[in-house]
């Protein structure tokens, strides 16, 4: 092949997987130059909140915030405005409407008349039950039985007391020994259970009468949460262990799902619509050491999906279609006070920072604007958050490849135009016979020279094989310029067939590499 | 924070070397100096068979190639350099996003794309750069120019001129050992053999060699300290040897004392030392101790050797 085309081939096959590569990148869509950013709308002092939620709580078709801590309740409107505030001992609170009036009620189950039940409804309190038999508060639910809701309570060392809208006990049970630390509804058949599980490792699920349907015990136990993932009738129950053991049962059976260790501590399992596709959704778990991972659960099983970071304990995490494309983006926040949104892909974009560890965040419309709502240590704030993105970005790694394949041709073009270095090993031959001749006896007296030379000492060894085996190879050129110009010639020289040296005839071993020589 | 840091100072130091380096491929090229201080010719050998014009044409038309060559390598010499310059423009634009508030890798991996091709290129025209021609190049054009005229009608001048370099391992002509264990390499060189038929009917023969000398690199241990040391390879000197045999015409010519040209007679930088008219051939062997002998000293002991003919009378 010319030397003239190599530059070119090498050009063209580099030019190929540079298009290729800018190609997949460009319409995989992996490739986007977007940003997120946020602005606070207002900020509220609310120390500490254990629960938030972005809900009607009046019943005007606007969106409230609810927030509660360890001592206190309170509604803001959608400007920041106090609505309601409560003092409570150690509350814990649910949402859910138990009487029926169309309208989110405020459950709180509170260490009051002994432990005691009250329900919010549009700010109104009463008192639902006093001096329950269960013990110190830890978690309350609303579960919807088919026979008629039922207010479920936990307390901190396994108990369960069901209450019905009356403030009348329906059913007790016991699981574990430790604190309930998970509490929701499951589907099994389309019909509403309850999903209990405690510090200890206790999962169960009951029926309408306090009945187990499956109980089952794992590893120490951080999260519970149950969400009915493939709209099957049957939700799943996905707890998060103390030594990262990530679980994913069938609520109907009990039956495990899906494992995986995540080798630390799961703080908190949500669940987002990451990729848009409502047949299948995507759970997002974080790490007690700042760890994000994001799975896809099919109906059958999990997949994960990928894995991300953040400084310090995953405290919150929350879905919130941001850039409006139909797919959720997680906010996620940590205990060091860093907000990060992490989309489909994984890509992390960071959001201004809290002063103070994040508690809680929940999205939602307020004033009739989306804001994501976060909680920290000291304060509750209500941000409005935006996102920008360059249109058609994710085309660049072509205009990018289409410049660098461009370059990479002119180079091969300047390459090609460069001559090749001329060999400096040159011969001036004379093709006459008569200087043909005169050039053999010369090279023959030369040959003579160096024998003389050897013999005398004067050259040695390597030096005296080296000359040699030029002036024998000329020798050879000599003999091939004969044959080419047509002269007669007596050949004097073979080639070894080991070393390639040039021979004189009749030697039976090479001088230079020792072969010997049978002819 | 740490690893940005070091992360940012690692790319600086790798950018930085990139550029240095086509910064000194687009320079154009300094001939090396050998291990010894001396500069580095171009490596030529010219096998020698032919007439004087066809050589001195041949010779011109080398140098006119590489000086070809290396043109158009010089050319192109700071492309690579603004490809390179391009590619820190395309990181730039990643900058520019990042200040934005956007990431993107994109137009850095192109630049580090387009830094790989700049570095290709440089290299690839780095093969056109041929070192200078040896002074002895010219010098044996001057002596087949100056000897042209003297040559028998239709014959050719015959044999080598090799500059391949006098200290190659291939010209290592015998070693010594001494009583400390250090090697010494003695050099033969015959860096030219011409030989020609001459109008007159005489035959001549010229051979010039160089003859060097080298102490190769040994370790040495110290008396004080008792520790092993390397000492480098040492250059220990050269000397010239130039071979003139000249098988006279009889017909043509008779031998002549020359006062001027005897044992020990100095001639240019060269000095004879052995001098032998016998059986009609003069065989003349001159040294010199010079680093360097020029093609005037060659052609004035030529000369010498010469006037010990004396023309018959017709």
């Amino acid at each position: 092949m010319s030397k003239k085309i190599i530059p070119f081939v090498v050009a063209f096959i580099l030019v190929c997987l540079i298009m290729v590569v800018a190609g997949v990148f460009a319409f995989s869509g992996a490739l986007a130059a977007e940003k997120f950013g946020s602005d606070i709308v207002w900020s509220k002092a609310y120390p500490t909140a254990e629960s938030m939620k972005v809900i009607d709580l009046t019943g005007d078709g606007q969106d409230e915030l609810f927030i509660q801590n360890t001592s206190n309740i309170t509604v803001f409107d959608g400007a920041g405005n106090v609505m309601w505030s409560f003092e409570y001992a150690s509350p814990k609170t649910t949402l859910g409407d138990v009487n029926g009036d169309g309208v989110e009620d405020i459950i709180v189950y509170y260490t009051g008349t002994g432990m005691s039940v009250d329900i919010i409804s549009k700010g109104q309190v009463t008192t639902l039950a006093q001096t329950l038999s269960i013990g110190f508060p830890a978690r309350v639910a609303v579960i919807r039985f088919a026979s008629g809701p039922q207010i479920v309570l936990g307390d901190n060392e396994g108990n369960i007391l069901s209450l019905g809208l009356d403030g009348q006990p329906r059913w007790s049970s016991a699981l574990g020994a430790a604190e309930v630390r998970g509490m929701d509804d499951a589907l099994i058949g389309g019909q509403p259970h309850a999903a209990i599980a405690t510090n200890d490792g206790a999962i169960a699920v009951f029926d309408a009468q306090g009945g187990q349907v499956w109980f089952h015990t794992q590893e120490q136990l951080r999260r519970m949460r149950a969400f009915d993932l493939n709209s099957d009738g049957n939700s799943e129950v996905i707890t998060g262990g103390e030594y990262g053991a990530f679980h994913i049962y069938n609520a109907a059976d009990g039956s495990l799902l899906f494992e995986k260790s995540l080798g630390q501590a799961v703080s908190e399992v949500r669940i987002v619509e990451l990729n848009g596709d409502p047949s299948s959704r995507e759970i997002v778990v974080g790490g007690k050491d700042g760890g994000v991972w994001a799975f896809s659960f099919d109906g059958t099983t999990a997949a994960q999906l990928w894995t991300g970071s953040l400084s310090d304990k995953v405290t919150e995490i929350a879905g919130i279609d941001i850039n409006e494309d139909g797919k959720e983006e997680a906010v996620i926040g940590d205990d060091s006070g860093k907000v990060a949104v992490f989309t489909e892909n994984g890509a992390r974009n960071n959001l201004p920072p809290q002063y103070s560890g994040v508690t809680r965040i929940d999205v939602g419309r307020l004033n009739g604007e989306r804001y994501v709502v976060i909680a920290d240590g000291s304060n509750v704030e209500a941000n409005r958050v935006n996102f920008n993105s360059i249109p058609g970005f994710q085309y660049m790694p072509l205009i990018v490849g289409l410049i660098v394949s461009a370059i990479i041709l002119v180079i091969a073009a300047i390459i090609a135009s460069v001559p090749p270095k001329p060999e400096l090993k040159v011969s001036f031959q004379d093709k006459s016979r008569e200087s043909l001749e005169a050039e053999r006896r010369m090279l023959k007296e030369s040959i003579a020279d160096v024998e003389r030379l050897r013999k005398s000492g004067e050259v040695t060894g390597d030096a005296y094989l080296a000359r040699l085996k030029r002036l024998r190879a000329d020798l050879a050129d000599n003999e091939t310029a004969f044959k080419t110009a047509g002269h007669q010639i007596k050949v004097e020289t073979f080639k070894c067939p080991n070393c390639g040296g040039t021979l004189e005839l009749g030697m039976d071993k090479c001088e230079y590499c020792g072969q010997v020589i049978l002819s | 924070m740490e690893t940005f840091l070091c992360g940012t100072a690692i790319a600086g130091v790798v950018v930085l070397s990139i550029f240095l380096y086509l910064l000194n491929t687009a320079r154009k090229k300094v001939a090396p100096k050998t291990a010894f201080g001396k500069k580095d010719y171009a490596p030529l050998y010219l096998s020698i068979a032919d007439r004087p014009q066809s050589i001195i044409q041949g010779m011109d038309r080398l140098r006119i190639d590489v000086d070809k060559t290396e043109k158009a390598g010089d050319k192109w010499r700071w492309i690579p350099l603004l490809i390179f310059f391009a590619g820190i423009g395309m990181a730039l634009i990643d900058v520019l996003l990042f200040l934005l508030g956007y990431v993107s890798f994109v137009f850095s991996a192109g630049g580090l794309v387009l830094w790989i091709a700049a570095i290709v290129m440089a290299r690839s025209l780095r093969r056109s750069d041929t070192q200078d021609f040896p002074p002895r190049y010219s010098g044996l054009k001057q002596i087949v120019q100056i000897l042209r005229d003297d040559l028998r009608p239709g014959s050719t001048f015959l044999g080598h001129l090799d500059l391949t370099g006098a200290m190659l391992n291939t010209k290592v002509a015998r070693e010594t050992r001494d009583t400390q264990d250090r090697t010494t390499q003695y050099f033969r060189d015959e860096w030219l053999a011409l030989k020609a038929k001459l109008y007159d009917g005489n035959v001549i023969r010229v051979s010039a060699i160089q003859k060097s000398k080298k102490r190769k690199s040994y370790m040495k241990r110290s008396r004080i300290s008792g520790k092993y040391k390397s000492k480098p390879e040492k250059f220990k000197g050269t000397e010239h040897d130039l071979k003139v045999r000249i098988v006279v015409n009889p017909e043509v010519y008779i031998m002549d004392a020359n006062p001027k040209v005897k044992q020990g007679q100095s001639i240019g930088k060269y000095t004879i030392t052995t001098l032998n008219t016998e059986g009609g051939i003069i065989n003349l062997v001159a040294s010199s101790p010079f680093e360097e002998v020029e093609h005037e000293n060659i052609l004035g002991v030529l000369q010498s050797a010469y006037s010990l003919l004396q023309r018959k009378a017709a």
